[in-house]
């Protein structure tokens, strides 16, 4: 094992260039953190394997910066050329030096007056290209800033706030495009996923995932539902560039929890969409649960793998459905490869081969109340999952149990509040979730660390065989990513909800999370082995 | 002496003081309200806002005499050193006042009296009934249980009725028990102070502070069941029962005085 001193070398800041083959390339570029979900398949895998079972119990915190006013975080942060990049709530960002964790500018534009959400002003992260980084704001705003000064360069307006439509996803850069998804489901909005040009900021094609008469799967939406149908697009999807296929989850159908006015499967919500890279068109679908009444989004990560199943290499996508199921989807045509529940499931026995959910009665919202499981947030709900080629397993968290769910009818008002009711929790089930480590091809569990509560941060492995998350109560936590063994813990003060990094500084191997309204910066002092 | 001006000033506070809900000649307001009173307050409130954890807003709201204004200052920043949190972060103004449009519609002016004689209540309460061994009013009293010196104004009266016979039905957050035996096999047992995926704090019996590390013990079990014992049904006959409600549901009532 060789082992050397760090050189104390001064840091130049650099201009950024993060070009397309840079993104394309991502998951080689160890020592940077270049996208959301770190490569175009949202693997959340880091190749950097300094730091592992041998050493973890050294691993301290380095720096911590405190982000005033941008609490709760979501944020996944970007790392590149000596800086990071993060977002935070109520329309912050921040660029910080990864010598110090100082701060080197800063972002901040006020939340205007007449702003909804279902969740707050969260958001969760940049996007890169060039020397630009984007991000969305809550109005439904996307923003394009220059990475060396956090100067605005353009500003263009998605969608109209007022009418409910917020933006909160981290953008997706694809080729010279920033793809957005919206949030809003719950005021009678429409959704969508947007293409803008990255130099200009003028969209360039909007695929809408709820379909109207005339379109394909219009037919699915037996009244004028469709024009207030939901299907947000919040959480940030995956790219093949083989393909050119960008792969997007969707969200539930509004009114969320009162079908009796949206009869029909209510295409395309609660499905994965695989759309043209170039033009948005629908190259395929798959929908996980058709005329969806318990608020189960499909948007959690598509995480794009090469599997083997039945002795055939098939290129994959898996997702940890909210619906309580884990899925392998064939990326190239859509199609079912395994599905198999990863929670306690009450609401369908299985799903058939053709993909469709064997459906159990009695499963439906009612006005005094109908317990099904699993509960309103899912099964897994947004946080990042990670994919670790090093295990061949993916890692996610969920909330284990069940909720009652209400519906009411209400008059639909433009802009307003068009949920039709909640889910409650039962008396007694104390919250309890897990992280569960599972086989892609199979959706077998491997393994399942029970938690307090349902876990509250996002995955990150790494190529020193660990897993890395975060719980509400501010632990930070390292995992044997095999076993599932606890390994180190550090008390942070702040939940976890964001999605870890790592990356490399000066030669020694970082991890970064943010904790509260914090960002904390770990790494495992004194001299460092060159694995 | 300028009386006029004096009327006329006040009248100007009051109005003032009771800002009128903007919405309320919007007959859809209480609709889309008791949409997001479902999401945001029944987790505390109840589905159908008859109280839980928190107050029967039904019957509490109608009495309080407090206006649209000092509704929306509630639901905007809570009510300091009660578990009411402050909403402003997560709703705006326009669903605030939806939320008050729906509490306006279902309050009921008169509300349903509680049955019994507080002032006997007292006597139990301080006497036969033992409480002050584990529960504090106005900072008189045990630790181990929780403060009840607002109990009245926070919990809805069956809610109480329920807590007092059957303390296990539903535990506040917080207040869970906890066991543990350590490694040379000494057992403790005690009240919640904190609970996660690595540690637990307890109270115990004596009001002694306990920390422990879960890889540091045998075992750690929370249990979903109160310390008060379940006994109470039967200690006090209906009658006393009564009184105690009508003590309890007094605590922290503007109206308790009266």
């Amino acid at each position: 094992m060789k082992l050397f001193a760090l050189a104390a070398v001064p840091i130049f800041l650099v201009a950024a260039d993060v070009s397309t083959q840079r993104l394309v390339q991502s998951q080689d570029d160890a020592a940077s953190w270049l996208m959301y979900g770190k490569n175009y398949g949202a693997w959340r895998y880091s190749a950097l394997k300094q730091i592992d079972s041998s050493n973890i119990a050294r691993l301290a915190p380095q720096w911590i910066f405190q982000a005033s006013g941008a609490a709760p975080m979501e944020t996944t942060p970007l790392v590149f050329d000596g800086l990071m990049f993060f977002t935070g709530s109520a329309n912050h960002a921040y660029a910080l030096d990864l010598a110090t964790g100082k701060e080197v500018w800063r972002y901040e534009r006020p939340v205007p007056k007449g702003v909804q959400g279902c969740c707050g002003t969260v958001n969760r992260g940049f996007a890169a290209l060039g020397s630009k980084l984007f991000k969305v704001n809550i109005e439904a705003k996307l923003v394009a800033l220059d990475a060396r000064s956090g100067e605005p360069l353009w500003e263009t307006t998605v969608d109209d706030f007022k009418m409910g439509f917020s933006t909160t996803a981290a953008p997706l850069v694809v080729k010279n495009q920033v793809i957005v998804g919206i949030a809003g489901a719950e005021f009678g909005t429409r959704g969508f996923i947007d293409s803008y040009d990255a130099e200009t900021g003028k969209r360039r094609w909007r695929f809408h995932t709820v379909a109207a008469p005339g379109e394909p799967g219009g037919d699915t939406w037996k009244s004028d539902a469709w024009q207030r149908g939901g299907g947000s697009t919040w959480v940030t999807g995956s790219y093949d560039p083989e393909l050119n296929l960008i792969y997007w989850g969707t969200g539930n159908p509004g009114p969320d929890m009162n079908g009796d006015v949206r009869p029909g499967d209510n295409l395309y919500t609660c499905s994965m969409v695989a759309l043209d890279a170039d033009t948005g068109q629908l190259k395929w679908h798959f929908q996980f649960t058709p005329h969806d009444v318990h608020d189960w989004d499909a948007t959690e990560d598509p995480v794009l793998v090469d599997l083997t199943i039945a002795g055939k290499k098939v290129k994959a996508l898996i997702q940890a459905n909210r619906n309580g199921f884990a899925y392998a989807l064939d990326r190239t045509t859509g199609k079912m490869l395994a599905a198999k529940p990863y929670t306690k499931v009450t609401w369908a026995s299985g799903i058939d081969k053709a993909g469709r959910p064997v459906l159990l009665p009695g499963q439906d919202p009612s006005e005094e109340g109908t317990v099904s499981c699993p509960g309103l947030g899912g099964g897994h709900n947004w946080q990042p999952t990670s994919y670790s080629p090093l295990t061949g397993l993916f890692y996610f968290g969920s909330s284990d149990g069940c909720q009652t769910y209400y519906k009411s009818e209400q008059q639909y008002v433009k802009g307003r509040w068009y949920q039709l009711s909640t889910a409650e929790p039962i008396a007694h089930a104390s919250g309890v979730g897990s992280v569960i480590a599972v086989d892609p091809s199979t959706g077998e569990t491997k393994w399942r660390f029970e938690t307090v509560g349902a876990p509250s941060g996002g995955m990150l492995t790494t190529a020193g065989g660990l897993l890395f998350t975060g719980d509400r109560h501010g632990y930070f936590i390292a995992f044997d990513g095999r076993s599932g063994k606890p390994l180190w813990k550090f008390q942070t003060g702040g939940p976890i909800v964001g999605g870890p990094v790592s990356y490399l500084f000066q030669g020694r191997q970082y991890i970064a999370v943010a904790a509260g309204s914090s960002i904390i910066a770990f790494a495992i002092p004194g001299r460092v082995s060159n694995k | 002496m300028h009386i006029g001006r004096t009327v006329l000033l006040a009248f100007f506070l009051a109005s003032f003081a009771n800002a009128q809900n903007p919405l309320q000649n919007d007959p859809a307001a209480a609709d889309t309200g008791r949409g997001v009173f479902r999401i945001y307050c029944s987790p505390c409130h109840g589905i159908r806002a008859q109280g839980a954890r928190g107050p029967d807003l039904t019957q509490t709201l109608g009495a309080s005499g407090k206006s649209d204004d000092d509704l929306f200052r509630i639901i905007s920043t809570g009510s300091p050193g009660t578990e009411m949190p402050g909403f402003a972060d997560s709703l705006d103004d326009e669903n605030r006042w939806h939320t008050i449009s729906y509490l306006r519609s279902i309050a009921k002016q008169q509300p349903a009296q509680v049955a019994g004689n507080a002032a006997a209540g007292r006597d139990l309460y301080w006497g036969k009934g033992g409480c002050p061994a584990c529960h504090r009013i106005a900072s008189k009293g045990g630790r181990l249980g929780p403060d009840l010196s607002r109990i009245g104004s926070a919990r809805s009266a069956w809610y109480l009725r329920e807590s007092v016979v059957a303390p296990s039905a539903d535990i506040t957050p917080g207040y869970n028990t906890i066991a543990v035996v350590q490694k040379d096999g000494k057992k403790i047992t005690g009240v919640e102070r904190g609970y996660d995926n690595f540690t637990a704090q307890l109270m115990d019996t004596t009001e002694e502070f306990h920390s422990f590390e879960k890889a540091d013990v045998v075992s750690v079990k929370r249990e979903s069941r109160s310390l008060m014992p379940d006994t109470y049904g039967k200690l006090l006959s209906a009658a006393e029962l009564d009184d105690l409600l009508a003590y309890l549901t007094s605590l922290g009532r503007p109206e308790a005085g009266k």
